[in-house]
Parts: C-alpha cells; structure tokens; sequence
C-alpha cells in the first residue's frame, strides 16, 4: 500500500507508472476492453471542501475500476459536530474503507489522515499545499501533446501562492525534465520560491516567451476580498489571451484546472480556441485517477496486459 | 519532599551566583530553610546533612518569567499543581503566570485564586508571580484596574498572545503603568500582518502551501512599543524576541535609553523553520521560528547582552488540540522542563555564554526586572532558600512521556541534551531527578 499525498515526495519512476498506467487505461477505456482485473475495493470520497470536477472524476475512476466509493462530505458529516479530523479518519478505517480520498481546507490534512487511516490516503487538494492527481492529469495531457518533458518551458500564471495546483505542477514537470515558471503579480506569489523549483517572472510577457505550455490558474474571489489584488490590473497585467499569447512559443497549448473565470485570467476567444486543451485536461483526470488508484494498490496491474487482451 | 532541618550544606559545586559575581568553588549552607552561609569558606561545621556536589553547578532558583499556567478555566492544559511541578522538575523556583486563562486575570479575585492555589501544599512548591491581564478581558480596549491588581500582587501586566493594537490604548496602558510602576509585558505581533499566518513567511511556507507570518509583523510592533517606551518612561519587557530585526530594534532602543529588556525562548535559539517538516504541528509557535540567519544574530545579541534572558514559554496544550492539521493546531509548546537542557547544549556549551551568565540569563536577570526577592544565593536575600543544583555534562534525552506538565506539546521530544537541572531546593528538596543517582547531591548524614 502507498499514499499519493504529494508530487513534492514522488520519485521519477512513480510518475513515469502512474502516466504509463493512465495512458493505457485510457486505451482500453477508449476500446471498450476491462481496464483491470483488480478486485474490488470500497474507497471513501471524503471532501470536506466543495469540488465538483475532482469528485465526479474520482466517482468515474472508481466505476471504470469496478470499485465500490462511498461519498463523505464535510457538511454532512460529523465534523460539524465537533469531531476531530483525527476521530473520523478512525472511523472511516474501522468502517472498513480500504483507501481514502480526501480534500481538506488544511495544508498537511492529509499526512495526519495517512497517520491514522493505515491505509492508502489519496490527496484531493490539501489547502494551498498539492493537488497532485490534477499535476498528473496536467502531465498526461501535456505529454499527448509534446511527447516528452525534456526541454520544455511552461508557464504557470496567476494566483501562484494560494494554488495547489500550481506547486504540484511545478515539482511534477520539474522531475520529470521540464523548466517551470511561476508568474504573477508580487501579492499573488510567495516572497521566497528557493524551495520550489521555478524561476519566478513579475512580467507577463518575459514569463511567457518561448514557452510551450501556459497553465492559467483560477483567481480567486476571496483574493480580491482581501485586497491582495485588483480585478481590472489583473486583467490588464496577466491575462492569457491571443495578444498576451504572442510571445509564448507558436504550438504552445493553453491549459487550466478550473473552474475558468472567463474573462479575468483568461479571455473566452482563447478558452474556446484551438490551443486550449481544457477538456482533455478533465477527462484525462478519470484515467490518471483510475492509475492513481491503482497505484496505491500497488497493484501494476494492466499497462501492457490491456494492449495484449485486444 | 521532607523539610530541610537544622544545617543543611551542598558541598563542594561550582556556585555560580551573578547576584555576586561569584563563580568559585564552594559550599552553601541552610539553616531552617534559609541560606546562612555560602562560598569558599562557608562555616559547614556541625552539618546534620551533607549533599556532595562536586562537578556540579550551585546556582539561584531559576526565574522563569513566562509560562502558562492555564489554570482557571483551561485544566485539560495544565493545572497550577501540574504546571508548578513541572517548573520545580525543571530547576524552577520562581516563574510568572501569564494572564491569558478563561477567564483572564483582570481581577483581584483571580490574583488571589493563583498565590492560593499556588502555594498549596500539594503544588509543586514553587513560588508563582502572576501577571495581570493588561486590559479588561484582554480585550485591547479599556485599560485593566492595575493597582487593584498590584495590590492583590501582579509582578507585571500583560495582554500576552492577544497583544494590544490601538497605540493610544497602549500608550495609555504605559503611562498608568509608569505612575504604579509595573513594567508593561509585550508580545509584538501586528495582527493586521500575522493574522492567517501559521509558521515564518519565507521558503519552507512557500513549499508548504502555508500563509507566512512576516517578520514586519514582529518587528513594527517591536518599534512601536520601545517608542512608546522610550517616550512614556514606562518599563517594558518584550517577550520572544525572533527575528533579527527585532534585536536590532531592541538594541536600539536601549542605546536611545529607553527601559525596555527582551528575552529569548530556547525553541527560537535551537531551531529553525525548516523544524517543520511535513506539517508537525509541534514547531508551531508564535512568534514562528524563523531562519538560520535569525538564529545567530538571537544567539551574538545573547552573547553580548542585548538579549537579557531566556524565558521558556511553557505553552501547554492537550494532545487532542495538537494532533490536527498543521493550520487548525495552536501555537506554543511546552518549555519548562526541556529550557535548561536546551539552553546548556545551544548556548553555553556551544560557548555563546560562559556558565556565570548562562545562570544570569535564566535567574538573576529576570528576577531584577520583576524585582523578585529571588536569583540571589546571598544569605537573606531571598525569602526561603532557592538553590538549583545542575549537572552541566549528564547527557540525556528529553521524553515528554516523563514530564510533570500535562502539555505534552513539545519540539524537543526524542532531543539529546547535555546539562540538565537534577535538584532543586525551594525551603526544602522540591525536586530530585530519578536518573540522577551516581551518588552526588544525595543527601548524607554527617
């Protein structure tokens, strides 16, 4: 059994699996053949922050997988009755669930979950630490599109410091080859990025050029509440449309993990447009998803078995 | 915990009083839990009792200005018993209460309610000063009625971790305090900047997708309050310093003459934010421990007196508020038991400070500020006899599992240390490590 809590922690080898696994569960998605002869497991949807793609995409893998999943929310759940993150993990174990999944409001919710649960724990997004299965679905698409890591330049642009999205994406393209850029306003990037392995760009223009892949990230509501930014520079300064898109490289494809505020950090003509790869990037989740499951199995299950079957 | 009788006399340690300057070999003597006599040539005639002491430190009860004793109203933390027990295993005779329990020491009353408590016969056996709250309800708002309070007996007022905003509140707060002369205890955090924060702003918070806490935060407030000082003429103590920008406010603040003195907390000498880790919700304090940088200037403004003494924080929490999420999990760790071992390894063996000024930091200094008849070894200069006894070289490892306190919250847990406090005298024998048994500082039968 494994836990998949953080791409920070992944070794090379696992991501390159997990992608393996998706691709060809993909195929045999796609063809219509059992994506796996795994047996049948229950897993715990447990979401105690709202997602509607991340829970319907889990939802889909675990069907595709022939697994059972038992839904959990943080409003229906006891947590509104006090009880601790450490009690209802408890719980969920002796319930019998063999894998969680979880969202939590909380950077590191997930490590206290992986303490208590002894069994695999799935990050679904912890605060504004990672996301990983979404880097993993951010990488499949990437790699259908490029073929390979090595060299390319992406660009993740926007609210950089409250997104999980954006620290796995960066430490999953990292590893695997791929220079990563952070770019954003001072206010929505974190003071010191030594930690993390990007070059930070204050300038739209700089931060894109030559790039092949720009990831455009939700700006939050909540942001703008607190005065860290103002809607109209936002716009002005870091919007991903055909004119700031200029100065990325020529093929470069536009990604985004939703949900889109269409006309802040990104314009509808480009959302729309041919490089924007938007949907692939949300159907691809369920078959990473499905891998990522599988993974945590430890069960390798289908890659070339799948291929050999039709 | 039997009553020291007639003559009692430690023989033979290194006494380490800075009350006197005294750093020499010698022996102490108490009489009817008084200290009589002490130095090289102490009279130890007629001794009933001898305690060998050679290779060990005899130094002045330590003075711990800064522990939380959360009792009333927060028992499943730590009790006055718990917490004074803790002090006493700690090599702690005398440590201030922090005002901050439920409800909040604002009222003569509650004052009361601690020295009684406190000096009952099962507590720990060490003397508590409280601290009163320094607003009603530690509210920020309208000034507490200090002289009320220091007549029940406060030693200082303070607001702790709810630390005032409102400047003219504060300035308010100086200018009664100065006329009662009660030094003013301050805990510079701006709100405004440290509000969502959980650990240090920097590269570990980045990593971590946790909300920093600037160092502004700590440091703007550090300026205000040395200005308000420096114009008030008010006494003030500014607990935790953490970052090096505050020394250097501090240091010049005190260079400008104002009254201002500053202690450290050992976590904020011992560790840095990387401490963290994977979200181990026992390195979260406030203020948060910050960088290496940090580190050595705490450590050169320890060394050269800018800092004037370690306080431990003691800042206990029950293990079901702990064992959370990261951003969900109090600040503070427990400290009483682990200061002396940390400061011993980081500090004074490490050569920061010589062993007579480690023993100021942690005793006379900070009995000086509150003006407790305390951190002396000078015989009457106390009102009972306080002798800690330390062995500076027992290498051992700090187990929260064997602790007095009820906070088992500590970032020391599974830490070797070298130097630990192993007796500790407040009248009487309050304390004696169970560990400590090669046959020194054992009481004999002359």
């Amino acid at each position: 059994m494994r836990n998949l809590i953080a791409i920070r922690h992944l070794e090379v080898d696992s991501i390159q699996e997990i992608l393996d696994m998706a691709a060809s569960m993909k195929k045999s998605v796609e063809s219509g053949t059992a994506p796996t002869t795994m047996a049948k497991r229950t897993v715990g949807l447990l979401f105690f922050e709202n997602s509607t793609r991340t829970r319907v995409s889990f939802e889909q893998a675990c069907s595709y997988l022939n697994f059972r999943s038992v839904n959990f929310s943080g409003s229906g759940s006891s947590m509104r009755k006090g009880e601790t993150l450490k009690d209802t993990i408890l719980t969920l174990k002796h319930e019998r669930l063999e894998a969680v999944v979880m969202r939590h409001s909380s950077a590191g919710a997930c490590n206290l979950a992986a303490r208590y649960f002894g069994g695999p724990v799935v990050n679904a997004g912890d605060g504004c630490h990672e996301h990983p299965t979404q880097a993993l679905c951010d990488a499949l698409t990437i790699l259908e599109r490029k073929k390979s890591f090595k060299g390319l330049k992406v660009a993740i642009v926007g609210d950089v410091s409250h997104s999980r999205v954006a620290r796995s994406d960066a430490w999953l393209l990292n590893k695997m080859g791929a220079e990563v850029r952070f770019v954003g306003p001072r206010t929505l990037v974190p003071t010191q990025t030594s930690g993390l392995p990007v070059t930070v760009y204050y300038d739209l223009r700089a931060g894109l050029a030559d790039v092949d892949v720009v990831v455009a990230l939700r700006l939050q509501k909540e942001r703008m509440d607190e005065g860290l930014v103002s809607i109209s520079e936002f716009r002005r300064l870091y919007q991903i449309n055909r004119a700031t898109l200029r100065a990325a490289a020529p093929d470069a494809i536009v990604m985004h993990p939703g949900p889109l505020n269409r006309g802040v950090e990104i314009d509808d003509l480009t959302a729309d447009g041919p490089a924007t790869v938007i949907n692939d990037q949300v159907s691809n989740g369920i078959f990473v998803r499905m891998a990522a499951l599988a993974w945590v199995f430890e069960e390798s299950v289908v890659s070339k078995k799948a291929g050999a079957k039709r | 915990m039997s009553s020291v009788p007639r003559k009692t006399v430690l023989r033979n340690g290194r006494i380490l009083d800075p009350s006197q300057e005294m750093d020499v070999v010698g022996s102490v003597v108490i009489e009817d839990a008084q200290i009589v006599d002490m130095g090289p040539d102490a009279d130890t005639s007629d001794a009933m009792e001898v305690y060998d002491c050679s290779g060990l430190w005899i130094c002045p009860g330590l003075v711990d200005m800064h522990t939380h004793l959360r009792e009333p109203g927060e028992e499943h933390r730590e009790t006055i018993k718990s917490g004074t027990q803790a002090a006493a295993a700690g090599g702690f005779t005398n440590i201030c209460c922090m005002p901050n329990t439920s409800p909040p020491l604002d009222n003569p009353v509650l004052i009361d309610f601690i020295l009684d408590k406190s000096s009952a016969p099962d507590a720990g056996g060490v003397f508590v000063a409280p601290v009163g709250a320094l607003t009603v309800g530690q509210s920020g708002k309208q000034v507490s009625d200090l002289a009320a309070l220091k007549r029940a007996g406060i030693v200082a007022a303070s607001d702790e971790g709810a630390p005032v905003q409102d400047s003219s509140v504060m300035m308010r707060a100086m200018e009664t305090c100065l006329q009662l002369d009660v030094p003013i205890m301050v805990h510079c955090d701006d709100l405004s900047l440290s509000a969502h924060g959980a650990m240090n702003d920097g590269a570990v918070s980045a990593m971590l997708g946790l909300a920093g806490i600037p160092r502004s935060a700590e440091e703007i407030m550090v300026m205000r309050n040395c200005l308000l000082a420096l114009n008030t003429g008010c006494r003030i103590h500014i607990l935790r310093v953490s970052t090096w920008g505050a020394v250097e406010m501090v240091r010049q603040a005190k260079y400008l003459g104002a009254p201002v003195t500053c202690e450290v907390c050992p976590h904020h000498f011992c560790l840095t934010e990387n401490a963290v880790g994977e979200f181990d919700p026992n390195y979260k304090t406030t203020p948060p421990l910050r960088t290496p940088v940090d580190v050595d200037i705490v450590l050169q403004a320890l060394n050269d007196g800018t800092i004037d003494c370690i306080a431990s924080d003691h800042s206990p929490y029950a293990p079901h508020e702990v064992d959370v999420p990261f951003e969900e999990a109090p600040f503070g760790m427990a400290g009483l038991e682990s200061a002396v071992g940390a400061t011993l390894t980081y500090v004074t063996h490490a050569g920061i400070l010589s062993p007579l000024e480690t023993v100021r930091k942690l005793s006379t200094t900070p009995a000086t500020i509150l003006r407790l008849e305390a951190g002396t070894l000078r015989p009457g200069g106390t009102p009972v006899a306080q002798v800690t006894v330390i062995d500076p070289n027992v290498e051992w490892t700090f187990d929260v599992h064997r602790t007095f306190s009820r906070g088992k919250n500590s970032a020391f847990h599974g830490q070797s240390f070298r130097g630990k406090a192993v007796v500790t005298f407040c009248g009487s024998e309050i304390y004696r490590d169970p560990f400590f048994n090669d046959g020194r500082c054992t009481l004999q039968l002359a």
